[in-house]
């Protein structure tokens, strides 16, 4: 299966029949092939959550089909058949320490397979080498998850949904709050787990340089469309757009639209630094040249 | 300079655990810009939370504008002082933005109707005048914040102190609520403290102290700080976009005496490079 | 869930809208006691038609407005049909080892369900059209006679504000705790009674370790912006007492009076 997730034509109306009613998502197809790491940005309220939401079937379509793995989730699906979604699409949400309420470390982390079925000693294994994966030493095993730092207490959250070894796995700003290092070291877990695991990544982020540097594919949703899908190349390419859109440049191509500004004629804009370095030590060269 | 704020010997540790700070001195002088940086746990907020008294010393001595920060100057020190949180959630206190904004003055038993006037033209100050019914469940993170600052700048202090303030928005709030603080900072001529992981906050301060597991590790100038990138990585900071830039560059070929400049440097050095070589 | 109206607030211009909190919440009182005086039909009815103007004055839809307190209904039905196979007296009309009905319990239940249908509609009219923060200052207005005995009214005013404000974020939490543990496996509202209170504690502990943080930040904050005591503070807002109000309590004195003269 070549396809992990395909929407089509989804539309999602909060509240629906209510002076609330909200349009949340409008007529959404988007494919998101196996294995690999999407990237979904747009400004808050552009829809972001409630489309990511849909693959774990958190939320229904009020109109269209969302397919997950082979299975297709309608309107009319009922709520009894949604568990059956979940057990291989994991979820880390936003802040997702907020989900911790065991008394240890690894029950924690037991909780989401042994709800699917895992017999109590592979949970323990499970839950052992998830720990592992995301760093967390196993003498904090017995620890109460409140004792930890937050640091911490985001690696074990983000442990209970890998113990459950999901085939899809969607992460909602996963490193917001973090400091530099904490994030350096989870998005590249989220990097690893899709190199070597092989597990298709979505990534709900407002940091461009993760996009950048992680993504394959990038979603730019506005108003609850999608209103363009490619590279992060192809999205970067006009940074009119990315503003209107309310969105920020990656570090490099906004340093080198300064250089433009600026005078300097950097031509395509550079989405890393060492493209940018690249760009810059060229002209350099070339300026020696003309020079001459 | 005046030193609006000196931090003196301090000692202290949260009740159960080991010494937060061992002897930590530090001034702030009035009118500049100070970043306070540091990786999360470091002590940085502690440190905030001391200064306006929101926890006891242990050790040590806290002079906020010549006032000791004791229990008999606290509302006093706190007059000086706006704190502006990490969580725009748990600062909102109001109903609505005007009652938020309200509550400080309510506290101080201002009178109605200059509170009226108050709220107004803070609000006006920081752009969220038509936004003055909203519930803050109705507002981003980025507006809850402006809010926050509404209420401090309607308090009228000599000092704000951005507790991370910031590490919750995202890029765009971030910086659309620094250039507000900057901009509120140079009409009022304000101190301001800004206690931040994020090392491009910390470039546009005037002076930088790197503080780790409690202690004063460095004090100076972004210049000479963020020229040090070997300490940053250290302590687990980023080096600033441009010093990293200017590493690349070096890889390529393109060697520049310094580890650090700030952006409108950088680019003036390449574009002399580029077009004058 | 989402089409649940009791205790929202609909923003809103309407007659009820604008008047002023202290009256609405003195007006339910008021309401709620003339109901029980209500005995017969003919009394029940000249409240439900008052009701069915204020609902109609409050700006919102009455199907709209009944669809929103049905699940109410459902609580209240059940209620009521106990209440009716436990009652005895009058002609039995159907009889079952410990259950009966007899024509009186049924139209004791039937005047039952009415008083409590008009409760929760005056109820609910009264949230819909008065922000939280209004209805803890009519709390305070109402209340501010017990100052004399030293009763702290302003500290529980400030105390029913912040907790209505934090209403809104406390249920986001929950909706996203909810989510969290279900695509972690958890089957919410299905399963056996011991299946569903196991499976609160996963939603409950992290929704308490949440509001005790909230708290702790807020009274940081709280602190930090000078507060130190609730009762001498002044105050941002005042509801004045309008003409709205004056015919508002004319009307519901007329019919309080319709009310004693109809019944039996």
């Amino acid at each position: 299966m070549d396809k992990a997730i395909s929407f089509e034509q989804v539309t999602h109306t909060y509240q629906a029949n209510t002076p609330y009613a909200q349009n949340a998502l409008a007529d959404v197809s988007l494919v998101i092939p196996n294995n690999s790491f999407t990237a979904i940005i747009g400004h808050t309220g552009s829809g972001k959550s409630t489309l990511v939401q849909h693959i774990n079937a958190l939320l229904k379509p009020t109109k269209g089909s969302v397919q997950v793995l082979g299975r297709v989730i309608t309107p009319a699906t009922t709520n009894k058949n949604l568990k059956a979604f979940r057990q291989h699409v994991g979820m880390v949400f936003q802040f997702p320490e907020k989900q911790l309420f065991e008394e240890t470390v690894i029950k924690d982390i037991m909780f989401g397979p042994k709800n699917y079925g895992v017999s109590d000693a592979d949970a323990q294994q499970a839950a052992k080498s998830a720990m592992k994966l995301v760093g967390l030493d196993q003498s904090l095993a017995e620890k109460s998850p409140f004792d930890l730092s937050g640091g911490q207490m985001r690696r074990v959250a983000i442990a209970g949904v890998l113990a459950m070894k999901p085939e899809i796995l969607i992460l909602d700003e996963p490193t917001a709050g973090l400091d530099p290092r904490g994030h350096k070291e989870i998005m590249d877990l989220a990097q690893q787990l899709h190199d070597e695991d092989q597990m298709t990544i979505i990534l709900v982020t407002h940091q461009m340089d993760d996009v950048v540097n992680y993504a394959s594919q990038v979603v730019v949703m506005d108003e609850g469309k999608i209103v363009k899908t490619g590279t992060a190349a192809e999205i970067f390419t006009d940074p009119g757009w990315v503003y209107k859109m309310q969105l920020n440049l990656p570090s490099s191509a906004e340093f080198a639209q300064k250089l433009v500004d600026a005078g300097v004629p950097v031509g395509k804009l550079p989405l890393t630094i060492d493209q940018l370095a690249t760009k810059i030590s060229q002209l350099v060269a070339e300026g020696a040249d003309t020079d001459e | 300079m005046k030193d609006i704020i000196q931090v003196k010997n301090i000692s202290f540790n949260y009740a159960d655990q080991p010494l937060l700070f061992d002897n930590l001195s530090l001034n702030v002088h009035e009118g500049e810009w100070l970043a306070l940086i540091g990786q999360n746990g470091s002590g940085k907020s502690t440190l905030a939370r001391l200064i306006d008294g929101l926890n006891v010393l242990k050790q040590g001595q806290i002079i906020v504008d010549g006032l000791f920060v004791n229990d008999e100057n606290i509302l006093d020190v706190r007059n000086k002082i706006g704190m502006v949180f990490q969580n725009p959630e748990d600062q909102f206190v109001g109903a609505t933005v005007e009652d938020d904004v309200a509550f400080g003055l309510e506290n101080r038993q201002v009178d109605r109707k200059q509170m009226h006037h108050i709220v107004e033209s803070s609000l006006k100050n920081v752009n969220m005048w038509d936004f003055r019914d909203r519930i803050p469940a109705n507002l981003s993170g980025g507006q809850k914040q402006r809010v926050a600052i509404a209420g401090i700048v309607a308090l009228s202090p000599q000092i704000i102190i951005l507790d991370e303030a910031t590490s919750m928005l995202d890029p765009r709030g971030r910086q659309d609520i620094l250039n507000l603080v900057r901009e509120i900072k140079a009409k009022n001529h304000l101190t301001v403290i800004s206690i931040t992981h994020d090392i491009d906050e910390a470039a546009g301060a005037d002076r930088v102290v790197v503080i780790n597991h409690g202690k004063k590790i460095d004090e100076d100038v972004p210049d000479k700080i963020f020229s040090n990138t070997e300490q940053l990585a250290q302590i687990g900071l980023d080096a600033p976009y441009t010093s990293q830039l200017i590493a690349a560059l070096k890889r390529k070929g393109v060697n520049l005496n310094q580890q650090y400049l700030d952006s409108e440097r950088l680019i003036a050095w390449i574009k002399q490079l580029v077009s004058n070589k | 869930m989402s089409n649940f109206l009791f205790g929202r607030y609909l923003p809103g211009n309407s007659w009820v809208h604008q008047m002023s909190p202290q009256s609405k919440l003195m007006l339910s009182f008021y309401f709620v006691i003339v109901i029980f005086f209500a005995n017969n039909l003919a009394s029940y009815a000249a409240l439900a038609v008052l009701i069915a103007i204020v609902i109609l004055l409050s700006g919102v839809s009455i199907l709209f407005f009944l669809k929103g307190i049905r699940p109410l209904v459902w609580l209240i039905i059940f209620t009521v049909a106990l209440q009716i196979l436990f009652s005895a007296g009058g002609t039995v009309l159907w009889k079952w080892g410990p259950f009966s009905v007899t024509n009186l319990s049924l139209i004791n239940g039937g005047f039952i369900f009415i008083r409590f249908l008009l409760i929760i509609m005056i109820s609910t009219v009264l949230t819909l059209t008065t922000t939280p923060l209004a209805i803890a200052d009519g709390v305070q207005t109402v209340l501010k006679p017990l100052k004399k005995v030293k009763f702290p009214v302003d500290t529980l005013a400030l105390m029913l504000s912040i907790a209505l404000r934090f209403v809104p974020t406390l249920m986001d939490e929950m909706e996203t705790i909810l989510n969290a543990q279900r695509s972690r496996g958890v089957d919410f509202g299905s399963g056996s009674l011991k299946h569903r209170v196991q499976a609160a504690v996963p939603l409950l502990v992290p929704l308490f370790t949440g509001a005790i943080n909230h708290a702790e930040n807020l009274s940081t904050a709280m602190e930090a912006r000078g507060f130190s005591d609730s009762e001498h503070r002044s105050k941002y807002r005042i509801y004045r007492w309008q003409l709205k109000d004056t015919v508002s309590w004319l009307v519901f004195l007329l019919v309080g009076g319709l009310v004693l003269y109809l019944r039996k």
